[in-house]
């Protein structure tokens, strides 16, 4: 039955709308603001009525800013090319060493197992600046200064203990009976590993590549720091617009459209994995 | 280059033709203004070959630079072949946003990067790198015959730009001093004056305001008759960069110092003198009654865009920002204009405090002699006159070009007012702060008492004696006072 009154209805309905309203406000703004000039966007007071223009949108794919003092370069798309592969191959080389590992950690309890897992989860506590300097150093020693490889190394001190952590709740959250069970059916331990313990934390698996993807992305420093300015990424490249003949108002905010597409849509596509796996395996870990 | 086009640009050369003929002709074979500029460049720069100097001794040796996004870098990049036909050299260079370009430069010069072998920098970032033996002192190089060619002319950079890049290390120690090492060679720079919107002073019915009670009463009347606009615009979030400014511009104008500096070399606050307590409280007063709403957060980007968008009625801060706000995209192109400014009614000329985009050289390069070549190209008279000739590469450091008649004119027929405020301020133009280390530091908590001042939490005097206590406290602290 149905025990809802048409008042609480439409009071929760309204409720719901101001919510939404109050969050998604930046983002239809900026949404808005990428389709407007400068003058327009400055102008006193602000209007939502204008006229549109996709000039911002072509400054960036052609790289070509128009600005007070003439043409600009700019290599925004570069910059976004950067971030993708960046966060993408750290995710994949973070899943690839972080799951087994989370495995290991939460199924074979051995001697020191809860030192090394908080002592990789500490990675996460150092300030990058403390990190990067001597780490600088040492690339240039081997090599690896202004290197991709370099890069996603380093990024592996944001993805790898997220991922491990997370997902290492996940594997402690499955009955470990029903892997006994297929080990005394006569399987290996990698096989009980691959056939059982991987499909069952899948969801939590999914959710930890998504979150470390989406720190991946937002992290600005590391390539600062280590990689020439072919090398950076999303996050460095938006500042760009910041120039000394002026703020470009419309390219930050279509730069800011275009950056946070891939992880909007990775987000809104596996919000249910992202909550259950903010949720279950980061407290219970 | 076609034979037609090389005609006219040596006849140009030889004096035979004038600049403005010289482009038209150009123009009339299908030949932009900007491609005729590089043109020119190339034909002076053939003429800096045979000047007798080995240009080519760094042949297929290639130079990485550090630099910042910036239209000086624009300037160059736009002049590069030139460089690279005259000496056979390469330049690789890696640009970076301004936010983010002086941690990338800490972090390459404190880890000892060999990787790049020059670098933008302003003057005050020196104070830290030189003693830290980060940058060369580049007197080896430039009083040395064999490595600089002889049409350097390193006298015609305007004195007090040039002495505000040389520190002998000494805190305290007089910029340009005899002993002092030239940390970096001033490239492009910015003098604090007035950048006004004519037509909001002309409603308020005040004139351009001529010393700092002026400004006060010029500012509140065109606030009051202007709708939703403010009056002044300056500086206010809580950094060193709040005080370099016209604050500080208008601050040595009264004669003022940051720093006593004793017999013995001892460093004491002079920041709390009665001189200085009244310019502060005129100061506050001003940006209380006429300054941005929210002055507090305003960095050079809000002054500048604010002004740019008709939301102020004038700036007292950097002329290049206002030389850019006057141009193509803003709301008010073409409608501001250009004064110089001595806030106080006694002096006989402003006193501007100055920011200089100037180019050092690492330490840790491993080809500094073929570095040199590079920097006392991008430095010299041929690229810095058409830098301004062409690019936006405004101020520049050279007497020489501030002296050629077709950037006189280029200037002062969009920009109203500016050369002669150039002119006018240039004499008293340089740093007015002590060099020495606790700059920042210093700088950012005379900020931040600023900041309290003009929310009232603090009187003025008050708010002086505490911030020159402190800062006495420090300097003792680090050895300094």
């Amino acid at each position: 039955m149905d025990t809802v009154s048409p008042l609480e209805r439409v009071l929760r309905g309204l409720a719901i709308t101001v919510v939404i309203l109050f969050f998604m406000f930046p983002i239809v703004w900026i949404f808005l603001m990428s389709f407007q000039t400068n003058e327009t966007i400055l102008r006193v007071p602000p209007s939502v009525v204008f006229e549109p223009t996709l000039t911002n949108y072509t400054a960036l794919i052609t790289g070509k800013l128009e600005t007070a003092a003439g043409t600009l370069e700019i290599a925004f798309m570069r910059n976004l090319w950067n971030s993708l592969f960046l966060s993408t191959a750290s995710v994949a080389v973070g899943l690839l060493l972080g799951v087994p590992a989370a495995y290991a950690f939460g199924r074979l309890k051995f001697r020191g197992s809860e030192d090394i897992a908080f002592t990789l989860l500490s990675f996460r506590f150092a300030p990058p600046l403390l990190v990067l300097l001597p780490l600088t150093i040492y690339f240039q020693k081997i090599g690896l200064a202004d290197t991709y490889v370099g890069l996603i190394w380093v990024y592996q001190l944001i993805v790898l203990p997220l991922i491990l952590w997370i997902v290492r709740g996940y594997f402690e959250d499955i009955p470990a009976d029903i892997e006994y069970a297929y080990r005394i059916a006569g399987h290996s331990w990698f096989s009980t590993f691959r056939k059982i313990a991987l499909p069952l934390a899948g969801p939590g698996i999914a959710a930890a590549g998504l979150l470390a993807f989406i720190f991946a992305w937002n992290n600005f420093i590391f390539a600062l720091v280590l990689a020439s300015a072919d090398k950076q990424p999303v996050t460095v490249g938006a500042l760009a617009f910041v120039t000394a003949s002026g703020i470009q108002y419309g390219q930050v905010a279509a730069g800011i459209v275009l950056s946070i597409a891939p992880t909007f849509a990775l987000a809104l596509y596996a919000q249910r994995y992202l909550v259950e796996g903010l949720s279950l395996g980061a407290v219970k870990g | 280059m076609y034979d037609k086009e090389k005609t006219l640009v040596d006849a140009y050369m030889s004096g035979s033709l004038s600049r403005r003929g010289l482009i038209k002709s150009l123009g009339a074979m299908g030949v932009t203004a900007a491609t005729a500029g590089v043109l020119v460049n190339a034909a002076a720069t053939r003429a800096l070959a045979q000047n007798g100097f080995d240009w080519k001794k760094h042949a297929g040796t290639t130079v990485k630079l550090l630099l910042n996004k910036h239209p000086y870098t624009d300037a160059m990049i736009a002049n590069l072949e030139n460089f690279k036909e005259l000496t056979g050299m390469d330049v690789q260079y890696d640009v970076f946003p301004e936010d983010v370009y002086f941690d990338k430069v800490t972090a390459a010069l404190s880890s000892g990067s060999s990787e790049y072998d020059a670098f933008m920098t302003g003057a005050y970032m020196t104070w830290t790198y030189g003693p830290a033996g980060w940058v060369e002192d580049l007197n080896e190089w430039i009083t040395d015959a064999s490595k600089t060619n002889p049409d350097y002319n390193w006298d015609d950079m305007l004195e007090g730009v040039r002495a505000s890049c040389a520190w002998n290390g000494r805190p305290g120690g007089q910029l340009g001093s005899d002993d002092a090492k030239q940390w970096c060679i001033p490239w492009g720079y910015e003098q604090n004056n007035l950048t006004y919107n004519a037509a909001m002073l002309d409603k308020a019915g005040v004139g351009v305001p001529g010393n700092l009670d002026e400004l006060i009463d010029a500012a509140a009347a065109a606030q009051a008759a202007n709708d939703g606009i403010y009056g002044v615009g300056v500086r206010g979030s809580r950094s060193w960069a709040t005080i370099h400014p016209g604050f500080l511009s208008g601050y040595a104008n009264f004669g003022q110092k940051d720093l006593n500096v004793s017999d013995d070399g001892m460093l004491s606050a002079a920041m709390n003198t009665d001189v200085s307590k009244d310019y502060h409280a005129k100061w506050v007063k001003m940006i209380q009654d006429s300054g941005a709403p929210d002055w507090s957060t305003h960095t050079w980007y809000q002054v500048g865009t604010d002004l740019g968008a008709g939301k102020s009625a004038m700036i007292f801060d950097a002329d290049i920002l206002g030389y850019f706000m006057n141009g193509a995209g803003n709301a008010m192109e073409g409608q501001l204009a250009y004064a110089p400014f001595a806030p106080n009614p006694a002096a006989d000329a402003p006193t501007p405090n100055i920011w200089i985009w100037s180019l050092a050289m690492s330490t840790f390069s491993q080809q500094k002699d073929a570095a040199w070549y590079f920097l006392q190209w991008a430095s010299g008279p041929e690229h810095a006159l058409f830098g301004a000739t062409q690019m936006d590469f405004v101020n520049p450091v050279r007497k020489s070009v501030w002296a050629d008649s077709g950037f006189r004119d280029r200037l002062s027929g969009s920009y109203p007012g500016y050369v002669d405020m150039h002119d006018k301020s240039a004499p008293g133009a340089k740093i007015h702060f002590t060099a020495q280390p606790l700059f920042f530091d210093l700088t950012t908590e005379w900020a931040a008492s600023l900041q309290k001042m003009v929310a009232g939490e603090v009187p003025v005097d008050e708010g002086l004696d505490q911030l020159a206590e402190s800062v006495n406290r420090q300097l003792k602290e680090a050895g300094l006072g």
